[in-house]
């Protein structure tokens, strides 16, 4: 073989050789939501989270007497508690809906969450915004019309997961009751409950490890209030198990929906009303 | 008159030379066919429940000139249906560190193009998955459509054979074998793209 048949043949394995190469490995571009919360309530609160489709969340809320009753009350455990059992479907993506039972008020209530906006791990939306509706139905046994039973809530949720530490959220909502009460208080004092309120909430997680975080939640009512009632404050531990999301908390109000939390909170964190709480929430998937 | 002879000679074989180096590719590339958005899933198992995860993001060759094939998958894009699940398993199969699923072998049963009807196919190489490489031969199917060519296959998985701990489901763990399926219709590589 000459010289320049041996670079000619050389020069034809180098041009063929390439086409038995592998294809460039290369990640994929996603661009899906980011995971802002981990669970579709924070403490009170909803979060803009939803259930992914055909998804089916059960929710236990719970909250025990205030903590300063001591130890003769075992620091709340032996209080009137009360709890909430729910369960919610992800009808799509971003449409849930769902209902829940709490032992105040013997409440039933139906509620659905609707995404309008998600924030995408590229940033190409930078905010998440959801909307919720409540209608809570009060049963206890009192004569009461089925209407004057009924309370609502209409919120808006506008969160962004600012760092894969830090996700805040800002809620304005508006509660109404169709049926309100004036009452005289222990010390004679006229007490007279407002149909409406407005609360704008401010809620966040800061993760401290991959399971663990710290959450924050404040609801302050803004504007006119029914009396003898004030703000929720909650702070607590978030854990998520892989199955379940857990959230520890304490926290002023026993009230779990957010309609009977503005309007209904009569304790306050600072005064020494706090009480021990936590949420379960186990996703069952239909994937 | 040698002088031109040689040069005649010379010229002659960088013609030859030249057409093979542009002809053979395309030679090549029409018997190539390739896809990005094939389908692909796995099944786990735990006593009493089953889950499957997809993704529409695996990418694929087959060249029937070296009887090439070459399929990878970017981990991050199979969904379960549950985040905090995708999150686990992302956890599970280490992707930061080992994004891809990906084989590469030789495809050693032989292909009809002129038949429309499916073949069973054999492909043997290299699996790799975890940072783990093994030998494996995996059975399917291929069948030459209008578009191109189907492959479908499936095969199990051992987790065990690739260093993966199965996650725990409550108290119970994941069955290490995965049940895993393919579904990708591949496209003829266009000449002119494949320059």
């Amino acid at each position: 073989m000459t010289l320049r048949s041996l670079l000619l043949t050389l020069l034809l394995v180098s041009v063929s050789t390439p086409l038995l190469a592998q294809i460039p490995r290369q990640r994929a571009v996603t661009n899906e939501p980011a995971e802002i919360f981990w669970a579709p309530t924070l403490v009170h609160t909803s979060t803009v989270t939803n259930l992914p489709r055909k998804n089916l969340n059960f929710t236990i809320m719970h909250a025990f007497g205030v903590v300063s009753n001591g130890v003769e009350d075992l620091f709340g455990l032996d209080g009137a508690a009360n709890i909430r059992f729910g369960l919610d479907y992800g009808v799509t993506d971003r449409l849930s809906i769902g209902f829940g039972r709490s032992r105040f008020d013997k409440l039933y209530d139906f509620r659905f969450k609707a995404n309008l906006l998600r924030q995408t791990t590229s940033n190409s939306v930078p905010l998440d915004v959801a909307i919720k509706g409540d209608v809570g139905i009060n049963t206890i046994k009192n004569g009461f019309d089925f209407n004057d039973r009924l309370s609502y809530l209409a919120a808006v949720m506008v969160a962004r997961k600012f760092s894969d530490k830090l996700s805040l959220q800002v809620t304005p909502m508006f509660s109404h009751f169709n049926t309100v009460f004036i009452l005289r208080g222990a010390d004679g004092e006229i007490i007279e409950e407002e149909n409406d309120h407005i609360a704008v909430a401010v809620g966040g997680r800061f993760l401290l490890s991959e399971r663990w975080g710290l959450v924050a939640e404040y609801i302050p009512v803004i504007g006119s209030r029914s009396d003898d009632t004030n703000d929720t404050l909650s702070l607590g531990l978030e854990v998520e198990t892989g199955g379940h999301v857990f959230q520890l908390f304490f926290t002023t109000s026993q009230w779990m929906t957010e309609q009977h939390t503005i309007a209904r909170n009569a304790d306050d964190f600072f005064n020494g009303d706090i009480r021990w709480g936590f949420n379960v929430n186990r996703v069952f998937g239909g994937h | 008159m040698l002088f031109v002879n040689r040069t005649q000679r010379f010229a002659r074989r960088v013609v030859l030379f030249v057409t093979l180096v542009v002809l053979l590719p395309l030679v090549s590339q029409a018997q190539t066919f390739q896809t990005e958005r094939g389908h692909a899933e796995f099944r786990s198992e735990v006593p009493l429940h089953s889950f499957t995860g997809t993704s529409e993001n695996l990418v694929g060759q087959i060249d029937l000139m070296d009887h090439t094939v070459d399929f990878y998958i970017d981990l991050n894009t199979l969904k379960t249906g549950i985040g905090k699940r995708d999150k686990d398993m992302k956890k599970t199969l280490d992707t930061d560190q080992y994004p891809f699923a990906e084989f590469f072998g030789q495809l050693v049963t032989p292909f009809d193009t002129n038949s429309h009807a499916v073949q069973p196919a054999i492909v043997r190489g290299e699996f790799k998955i975890h940072g783990i490489t093994k030998q494996v031969e995996i059975t399917g199917s291929l069948q030459k459509t209008a578009d191109g060519i189907r492959v479908q296959a499936a095969w199990e998985l051992d987790l065990d054979d690739y260093d993966i701990e199965p996650p725990s489901l409550l108290i119970v763990k994941v069955n290490p074998i995965q049940d895993i399926q393919i579904d990708a219709l591949l496209s003829p590589v266009p000449v002119a793209l494949g320059q």
